[in-house]
């Protein structure tokens, strides 16, 4: 009998608890890590209120507080190419299950801390820039939340299992991925601002439509402003994850084997 | 580790195999396997040739020692094996699957173990690291838990099974390793040297588990430096130099290699006959230390004049021996230090 996709999700989980467990207790998570993210928040909001711009700190106040489940989930591509350094992606490759599942468990830990950290900052700060938050809206806004870290985290898996086996590229990779996203997804300035090029390829990241959505939201705008963007953000976010087993099936493991960087001992 | 039933070597009987039986029969088989890697780092791009025409048999419930120098291919022929690497020429099958063509079906029936401390999950504990690795082979819920309990207990686990992995000791993830490899209750198991950093119990104890996976039919491919370990739990051995294979013979046999090689040992022998030993025709060497001299000849007459010197010198404590596993290695290797070639 082979593994089933559920299976192996929930038994890479274990591997995610534990790895939380030792980076984080909840008064380091609490006042080291999400001091940080308020940090940034608050500084490029902040740069809002110099520009004297009408709506300017709203934006920026919205887009940065979302951004910062970004942070939390391109982590999984340094956790996933940890699995190489441990020496255990070998012996996934040799075990009849698909790795690519292990991973999409093993670093949930990741969105998990995610919509925390965004719920936190969008909850918590919002309110010093005026963005207040009904009660019927709560839910909503948890929801793209969570659909956003869920969402970056499918373009995570992907860079990840692109870089599992070269793991000097990781920090570059998920870094520039995670610039590009709060460069051109509509966090700091709208879409249109850039060139046709550049609003075309973002089309293909989560993140700019949820936070199309949060930020209908946010203006009370009907609901078809709040739900439309909803179905690109899944669309694509399900098609990051059929990338990323396709890409570690096709053209990491077996190009791999055949190369022979699939180390066993050292 | 296992039972404590029994220690030392547990060689029984050599099971019914058929060296060079047919194919659908025999549990593993090597055809002509070469394996070039290409080095990209280095400029100009350099080949490395680790393994070339390579065919091997092994047949079910066999266990196979694969012996040989630093660099000799062993690894690289574990890795084909279990399916993490391609064979750049040949082909291999495990229980008749390719493991080119067929590899998902082959990850199915085998294990892999490696030296090492690595290829553990070090935040999870020795329990979480085996329902892991169970769950990965499609082991669910109960059958998963009883499965880690049972080899846990094998392995001599089960006292630290709650203990996270990273506090382990070399030999304790060794252990780890040997439970992991056997989680998904594979018929095939490839171990590359699953010893470095076990105790000398420990390793002792590693010989009469390989005792009882033998017993349970299951085929064994070993990779060891050690001799004494090969000679203790090997049907055959194969013998792999730079890339190639120069003999495979059953255990018991293999001092037959060194034809007309043979070792006279006597005890209290002075000084003056072990030299007249020495310069009888077709004597190789004599170590003489503590009146026990310890002769090498390369001929069967020379053995036969070396016992009637002593006899006649009125030494009656004799013994003679066919070469052992360790010294046909050394002949056939070469003693070539520490030089990898
Ligand atoms: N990924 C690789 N790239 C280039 N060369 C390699 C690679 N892996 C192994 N080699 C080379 O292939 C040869 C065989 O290596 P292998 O690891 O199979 O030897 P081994 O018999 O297992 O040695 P040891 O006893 O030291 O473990 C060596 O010359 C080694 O340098
Ligand atoms: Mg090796």
């Amino acid at each position: 009998m082979y593994p089933s996709a559920l299976h192996l999700v929930r038994y890479g989980f274990l591997n995610a608890v534990a790895d939380f467990k030792a980076t984080y207790t909840w008064r380091s998570w609490l006042f080291g890590w999400l001091g940080r993210m308020f940090a940034q928040v608050l500084f490029f909001t902040g740069l809002g209120r110099v520009l004297d711009q009408p709506g300017a700190v709203r934006y920026l106040a919205l887009g940065n507080a979302l951004m910062t489940c970004v942070v939390d989930t391109m982590a999984v591509v340094a956790t996933t190419s940890g699995e190489r350094r441990a020496g255990t992606l070998s012996l996934l490759v040799a075990s009849p299950a698909d790795p690519v599942w292990v991973f999409v468990g093993r670093s949930l830990h990741w969105p998990i801390s995610g919509v925390a950290t965004a719920s936190a900052a969008l909850f918590g700060l919002g309110p010093i820039f005026g963005i207040t938050w009904s009660a019927s809206q709560v839910p909503l806004v948890v929801l793209l939340t969570a659909l956003t870290a869920l969402g970056t985290y499918c373009v995570g898996l992907f860079l990840a299992v692109v870089v599992v086996n070269v793991p000097r590229l990781r920090n570059v990779v998920s870094n520039c991925a995670y610039l590009a996203m709060m460069a051109f997804c509509g966090v700091q300035v709208p879409v249109g601002f850039w060139p046709r090029g550049i609003q075309a390829v973002v089309q293909a990241v989560p993140l700019t439509h949820t936070l199309r959505a949060l930020r209908a939201v946010s203006d009370n705008r009907p609901a078809a402003d709040v739900f439309g963007p909803v179905v690109p953000a899944l669309l694509t976010a399900g098609l990051w994850l059929i990338a990323a087993v396709v890409t570690f099936r096709w053209l990491v493991a077996v190009p791999a084997r055949r190369a022979g960087t699939l180390d066993l001992s050292y | 580790m296992v039972s404590n039933a029994e220690q030392g070597p547990v060689r029984q009987e050599a099971p019914e195999y058929a060296p060079g039986g047919s194919a659908a029969t025999d549990a593993i088989v090597v055809e002509d396997v070469g394996r070039v890697y290409v080095d990209r780092r280095s400029r100009p791009t350099r080949e490395v040739t680790a393994l070339s025409g390579v065919s091997l048999r092994v047949a079910p419930g066999e266990v196979h020692g694969l012996l040989g120098p630093n660099g000799a291919g062993k690894t690289t022929l574990c890795k084909i094996l279990t399916t993490t690497l391609e064979p750049t020429t040949g082909s291999a099958r495990v229980l008749g699957r390719d493991v080119t063509g067929q590899s998902r079906a082959v990850r199915r029936s085998i294990g892999l173990v490696f030296g090492g401390d690595r290829g553990l999950y070090g935040r999870l504990s020795a329990r979480e690291n085996l329902w892991f690795w169970g769950a990965m082979y499609g082991l669910r819920r109960s059958r998963l838990r009883a499965r880690a309990e049972v080899l846990l207990e094998r392995v001599g686990l089960a006292d630290r099974a709650d203990s996270r992995v990273d506090t382990f000791s070399r030999g304790m993830k060794q252990r780890l390793h040997l439970a992991r490899g056997l989680v998904g209750d594979p018929r095939v198991l490839i171990l590359d040297e699953p010893t470095v950093g076990m105790d000398p119990v420990a390793a002792l104890d590693f010989r009469a588990l390989i005792g009882e996976l033998r017993r349970e039919g299951r085929t064994v491919l070993l990779t060891t430096h050690d001799m004494a370990e090969a000679e203790a739990v090997c049907d055959r051995v194969s013998l792999i130099d730079r890339g190639r294979l120069i003999m495979t013979e059953s255990t018991d046999a293999v001092g037959r290699l060194l034809s007309g090689y043979e070792r006279v040992v006597a005890d209290d022998v002075p000084a003056e006959l072990a030299r007249r030993v020495e310069a009888l025709d077709g004597v190789v060497a004599v170590r003489h230390e503590a009146g026990r001299v310890e002769v090498e000849t390369e001929q069967p007459s020379a053995t036969s004049a070396v016992l009637s010197v002593l006899a006649g010198a009125g030494v009656h404590r004799v013994s003679t021996a066919r070469p052992d596993l360790g010294e046909v290695y050394l002949h056939l290797v070469g003693r070539r230090g520490m030089a990898v070639t």
